[in-house]
């Protein structure tokens, strides 16, 4: 393979953008930083370089399934049933939780203690 | 004959127990609680009475005023204030800054003494072509009006000090000079919204994420006009951080700092007796699944810690006292409140208000 060289725009235009991933690769791994290209990628918690999560709140519309700052669960509000009100109020992270100053501000209007009630928090659809 | 009187035996430590639990001179407790509550908590009794309806939506800030009969509640959800009197416990006024596309962000601020305008610092939401967000500006609302206005802009290098969320602030009892707490303190003239002193002592940092600052959370304050509580401070040589017990008279801008120790990795404020002897705050080492709580009670005629205690803390919590200063509490990311001795710092009651509290605060009123 290395013996084949672009003939033509399009081909150099694809071999400089490979040369420059694989720099950035290098340059990445030896400051220990996230590579570019895993950027918006999906990769393990275990994974390393580490992915970054998002502090405090879950990544997905399910209560009980959440991490902490530090990727774990140790730091997490027990229950963590404790934790969705923070998310709602001062993350504003529609995809993760409803949004209560923007878009569903009723979303736990039947639902004042969170660990015992939480099945009466509203449905909401997109 | 004896199984049933060793029942009444327990029934009677228990019931022992629980009024061991009440202070002596019992307070009324106001806490934000979700969805768009206010709780009113009678100490005596160990239990919620009264829920307040606040029509503007969530309570994220509450202030109690000097002469402690009014409550100023901030609210999130259409950024509205909403006055409540302490005595009667109804809402007196309330109104929403929010207006259609234009809205406004703030978390806490204070009134001024005489009750007619509320401090604090504010950002602007403008929806235009795309939604454009202001820079954090002092802000000025009339309480009678029900309006912001007056805004100005908070200096460059003041920004990152007290343009986060949740600063705490007080106004001095003449009205003339409002002071931020952040990672430095600012004394502005309130005339001019300018910052006329900067002094080199940062808020300790919170104990949790919802307490990055302490804007509901401002230490109960029994003495118009002062302002006492724990601050860090660095030298300017190595930068060694020192926590130590400040004072502050609002009205003339003196203060005295006393470094008492090395800083730890975070504090929850100070709560002071009433006689203004004694001061507990809740000092937190390590993250994580690492973390450690500890209660330090400190002398406050001596500045020195004369107890500490580790207690089993929860990842975001609040620290409050009661109004005689013989109860500590650890409330906030739950429904309940932990109730702790304060002369042994030992448990010894968990009062359940069936209502998750934000973070709000607390206001203890007699």
């Amino acid at each position: 393979m290395k013996h084949l060289r672009a003939i033509n725009k399009k081909a150099r235009r694809i071999d400089d953008a490979v040369t420059q991933m694989e720099e950035a690769i290098e340059a990445a791994a030896a400051s220990g930083a996230t590579p570019p290209e895993m950027e918006e990628d999906v990769v393990a918690l275990q994974q390393a370089p580490r992915p970054h999560v998002p502090m405090g709140c879950t990544l997905s519309f399910s209560p009980g399934w959440e991490v902490d700052a530090g990727g774990g669960t140790a730091g997490l509000c027990q229950p963590v049933e404790r934790d969705i009100y923070d998310c709602y109020v001062t993350c504003f992270w529609p995809v993760q939780v409803p949004d209560h100053v923007n878009y569903s501000p009723d979303w736990a209007s039947n639902c004042a203690t969170a660990t015992k009630d939480w099945r009466n928090l509203d449905l909401v659809f997109p | 004959m004896r199984r049933a009187t060793q029942a009444i035996r327990f029934a009677l430590a228990a019931g022992l127990a629980a009024l061991g639990a009440l202070p002596v001179q019992a307070a009324t407790l106001f806490m934000g609680a979700y969805p768009d509550v206010l709780l009113v908590f009678d100490e005596s009794k160990g239990a919620v009475t009264q829920k307040i309806k606040l029509d503007t939506g969530l309570p994220t800030s509450m202030t109690l005023s000097d002469d402690g009969k009014r409550i100023y509640v901030s609210t999130i959800t259409t950024s509205g204030i909403e006055v409540i009197d302490a005595a009667s416990r109804k809402v007196i006024s309330k109104f929403s800054l929010n207006d259609g596309s234009n809205r406004v962000r703030f978390w806490g601020g204070v009134p001024d003494p005489a009750g007619r305008y509320f401090y604090t610092v504010i950002s602007k939401i403008d929806k235009e072509i795309d939604r454009k967000v202001s820079k954090p500006l002092y802000g000025v609302i009339d309480l009678k009006l029900g309006k912001l206005v007056r805004t100005a802009d908070i200096e460059k290098d003041d920004e990152k000090a007290i343009g986060g969320y949740r600063v705490a602030f007080k106004v001095s009892s003449d009205g003339k000079y409002l002071y931020a707490f952040g990672e430095k303190v600012i004394i502005i003239d309130t005339a001019t919204l300018k910052a006329i002193d900067r002094i080199d002592l940062a808020k300790p940092e919170g104990t949790g994420l919802e307490n990055v600052g302490f804007g509901g959370a401002l230490e109960t304050l029994r003495t118009p006009g002062q302002y006492v509580s724990v601050f860090n401070a660095a030298d300017p040589y190595i930068h060694n951080k020192m926590f130590g017990v400040a004072r502050f008279d609002l009205n003339s801008r003196q203060f005295d700092f006393t470094p008492i120790g090395p800083a730890p990795a975070a504090m929850a404020g100070l709560e002071v007796t009433p006689d203004g002897k004694q001061a507990y705050t809740v000092v937190t080492n390590g993250t994580l699944g690492a973390k450690r709580c500890e209660f330090w009670h400190m002398d406050l005629p001596t500045n020195a810690v004369v107890d500490k205690a580790e207690f089993p803390c929860r990842s975001r919590f609040r620290f409050g006292m009661s109004m005689d200063g013989r109860k500590l509490y650890i409330y906030g990311a739950s429904f309940d409140i932990e109730v702790y001795d304060a002369k042994t710092l030992k448990l010894e009651a968990t009062w359940d208000l069936g209502n998750d509290a934000t973070g709000a605060g607390m206001v203890a009123v007699p």
